[in-house]
């Protein structure tokens, strides 16, 4: 090789690598298409009790996340919404938030459906929100009592 | 006199690599209950004998405002209330401690110091039976802290690190539920 071949080759496999860059980025549509992995995180994410009144159903998530240590940011009663956040003590760098929606169904139940984050990444492990709705259980329970 | 510099060093080092020993929680153990929990719960909370829900919520804003809070939010149908008052953190141990690790190192390392804080209560109030004779109040009293700058050797520490913790001083929610049970005139229970 002489070295005139070497500059051309080496032009070849540098202008290729620019050009890479120059391929129209697709927008990415999947961020708002829905997917399985969603419906399935939807799923533990979602839960309903036997309880009929919206009040005493909110009122029992507000207990839950107290227990849980968080603190109420917001709340809001005729939509059923709660939010609260704590760190993630004994590390005080990682912030859990959690979103909580209180909905009455048709046949007297209510639906309870919370989202939580962790360092604003959304957590899909399902056993967080079985954790979550064992604590709203029981809160419940306390307060039928 | 050469060897000192490196001892030091050294133990600066395997403070600084303990630090990463600090339990890192995984989310799944965070929506779990402690053993904590349920004496955290009795601590922040007490009875009244009312049916009067929303004068139990307004003495309690009234009481915290004694302390100096501001009420940041309120929703009266949930029973809910949230207030806050910023102070200064400043601790006379932290100057001593800063400056015994200056000198030990010295002059390497300069730890940061709680310069502010944000303490904020959070209330709940909920009836505890149908009929709405007895009522709970539970108060969730944390702070929020802003760390001034320091150096670890050469690396500057930019100001601004925040922490945040429940504060767990018994003392604290008695104060406050003596308050208000003498605003409304009523004996709190315990759990």
């Amino acid at each position: 090789m002489n070295r005139t071949q070497v500059v051309g080759a080496v032009a070849v496999v540098l202008g290729s690598v620019m050009l890479q860059g120059c391929v129209a980025p697709e927008p990415r549509q999947e961020l708002f298409a829905p997917t399985d992995a969603q419906m399935k995180i939807r799923s533990a994410q979602t839960r309903t009790f036997e309880v009929k009144e919206h009040t005493v159903a909110m009122r029992g998530v507000i207990a839950a996340l107290q227990d849980l240590g968080f603190i109420i940011e917001r709340a809001n009663e005729p939509l059923g919404l709660v939010t609260a956040a704590r760190f993630a003590e004994p590390n005080y760098y990682d912030v859990l938030g959690v979103t909580v929606t209180v909905r009455p169904q048709q046949d007297g139940k209510t639906m309870i459906r919370a989202n939580a984050i962790y360092n604003s990444k959304p957590i899909e492990d399902p056993k967080v929100y079985q954790n979550f709705f064992a604590a709203v259980e029981r809160s419940l329970f306390l307060v039928k009592d | 006199m050469q060897r000192l510099p490196a001892g030091v060093l050294l133990l600066m080092g395997l403070l600084i690599l303990l630090q990463g020993c600090v339990p890192q929680t995984q989310p799944a153990e965070l929506f779990q209950l402690t053993p904590e929990s349920s004496a955290n719960r009795a601590m922040q909370t007490r009875f009244f004998d009312t049916g009067n829900d929303q004068e139990l919520l307004s003495a309690s804003a009234a009481a915290l405002q004694d302390l100096g809070f501001q009420v940041e939010e309120s929703v009266r149908e949930v029973g809910f209330l949230r207030a806050a008052k910023e102070r200064s953190a400043r601790e006379y141990g932290q100057y001593r401690n800063r400056f015994f690790l200056w000198l030990l190192s010295l002059g390497h390392v300069v730890i940061p110091i709680d310069l502010h804080q944000k303490i904020a209560a959070s209330i709940v109030t909920r009836p505890l039976n149908e009929a709405h004779s007895r009522q709970e109040v539970r108060i969730i009293f944390y702070r929020a802290v802003w760390k001034g700058d320091g150096q670890a050797d050469r690396n500057y520490i930019p100001p601004g690190e925040q922490k945040m913790e429940m504060i767990r001083d018994p003392e604290i929610y008695q104060q406050f539920f003596a308050k208000l049970s003498k605003a409304v005139f009523l004996e709190p229970h315990a759990i």
